[in-house]
């Protein structure tokens, strides 16, 4: 027997919520909660928290579903919601949703090289499980403008108003959230070399 | 251009930069530099592989539980009422009523069997403490079938698709560190019987809601398949804190199973 639930389309399934149908609100959970649950994860590192940030950011647009009138993307409005509210949490935990650049070079635990000296390239591929845990290593001002940019794809002038910081810390944090991650990347390359 | 100058363009020239602008002999000191062009080569790399990480990670079933619950509390789920004499009348028939209430000691029962067992479990890892420790194992992982029946296609409405729970997940992660699974041997090699509870649970959702009884017994199937997993686990390893937890968390859901049944039932 076919799931009916299976051939709604998701604008149907918005209208459908907006009446209270069950079924409609668990179309559009299936549809987004990978992405929704994946961003939570990623910017705070805690499968328990990025559970309840997840639910959170699902129950905050379900009760507002009846103010969509649809003139942007479904999925852009649901992660905006769902960037916000990961923001409150890091912001009523007290980290910093930009980072301070100065206290935090002193958190780089990699060595850093000498402009001019050449390491070894990272290889063609990462490993995805290491550039998991290196994202997790990053300072949370960082990780933030790195999930938003380079996994989430927003853009630069959308980051800054998310999160409040002009264009150019946006991009400025994006470039060193990258740099600390290579020096993470190839840090754990060479411990698993060590190691065998 | 020097290193230094060419690193301090990079922000604008990795995230676009548009085409043609770069400083003039940019590209040229890129092309004589291995280290300047390891050092791009290897951002583009991150920023592209981190791309494969949306959407990577699916969410415990019981996310959606949480959220279904809410959403009732709340009003929000208001489903048309459609008139069935027929199932009305089942509704307010005194027997029919009666039949469904023995679910909730069930439920409860549930939950005072699951904290025993897991409190149970604490005597021989304390005596254990001092034992040599045992090898270290674990279930098998998320993708048990009954895992992936419920995480899979979206299951019906007020279906309790937290049965599996993301203790599995959990354990799965905890797995990485650990190299070996639980033989195939310590697993019942055939299902075993439902138990006269879950028979009689199946039996009440056939008659109310027929409609439910697959999705109720394949839930069932996941969480006691989950439960006998973690119970096999916690047998070798009875010092797991984490294991023990999973197994509370297993008992939980399955007394969350038969409260939805209830609540979908009245």
């Amino acid at each position: 027997m076919t799931d009916p639930k299976q051939s709604i389309t998701e604008a149907e399934a918005i209208e459908q919520a907006k009446q209270g149908h069950e079924a409609a609100f668990e179309v559009l959970y299936h549809l987004h909660k990978r992405r929704v649950y994946s961003l939570c994860l990623r910017m705070v590192s805690n499968p328990a928290q990025a559970e309840d940030l997840a639910q959170e950011a699902f129950l905050q647009l379900f009760r507002k579903i009846g103010t969509f009138r649809g003139e942007s993307a479904f999925s852009t409005w649901l992660h905006r919601m769902t960037v916000n509210v990961v923001l409150m949490q890091l912001r009523k935990k007290g980290l910093p949703v930009v980072s301070l650049e100065e206290t935090l070079e002193a958190e780089d635990e990699a060595p850093r090289k000498e402009f001019g000296t050449r390491d070894a390239k990272l290889t063609s591929s990462i490993d995805r499980l290491h550039l998991e845990r290196a994202i997790d290593r990053l300072p949370p001002g960082y990780r933030t403008v790195f999930v938003l940019h380079d996994v989430e794809g927003f853009e630069h002038n959308e980051i800054a108003q998310i999160v409040g910081c002009s264009i150019g810390n946006s991009k400025s944090q994006l470039h060193k959230a990258r740099l600390k991650l290579r020096e993470y990347l190839k840090f754990m390359r060479a411990e698993k070399a060590k190691t065998g | 251009m020097t290193c230094a100058e060419v690193r301090q363009v990079l922000p604008e020239i990795l995230d676009g930069g548009p085409e043609g602008v770069f400083p003039v002999d940019f590209e040229s000191h890129v092309k004589s530099c291995l280290a300047c062009s390891d050092l791009i080569s290897d951002l583009k790399l991150i920023s592209s592989e981190a791309r494969q990480l949306a959407a990577s990670e699916e969410p415990a079933p019981r996310v959606w539980v949480r959220i279904a619950a809410e959403l009732r509390a709340e009003g929000l789920i208001r489903e048309p009422a459609v008139f069935d004499p027929a199932r009305e009348a089942e509704s307010t028939s005194p027997r029919r009523r009666w039949s469904a209430w023995w679910l909730v000691p069930v439920a409860a029962a549930l939950l005072v069997a699951g904290s025993y067992v897991v409190s149970h479990k604490q005597a021989p890892q304390m005596a254990k403490r001092q034992a040599p420790a045992t090898p270290l194992t674990t279930p098998t992982p998320v993708t048990s079938a009954a895992t992936s029946a419920s995480v899979s296609a979206p299951a019906p409405s007020a279906t309790p698709t937290s049965a599996p729970s993301a203790a599995p997940q959990r354990l799965a992660r905890k797995s990485a560190k650990r190299t070996e699974v639980v033989a195939s041997a310590e697993k019942p090699a055939v299902e075993p019987e439902p138990s006269a509870e879950d028979q009689q649970f199946l039996s009440i959702v056939s008659t109310r809601v027929p409609s439910m009884r697959a999705t109720y017994e394949s839930q069932l199937k996941a969480v006691n398949a989950h439960i006998r997993e973690v119970q096999a686990y916690l047998k070798l390893n009875p010092g797991d804190a984490e294991a023990r937890q999973h197994l509370m968390d297993a008992y939980q859901q399955k007394a969350l199973l038969y409260q939805i049944a209830l609540d979908r039932i009245q």
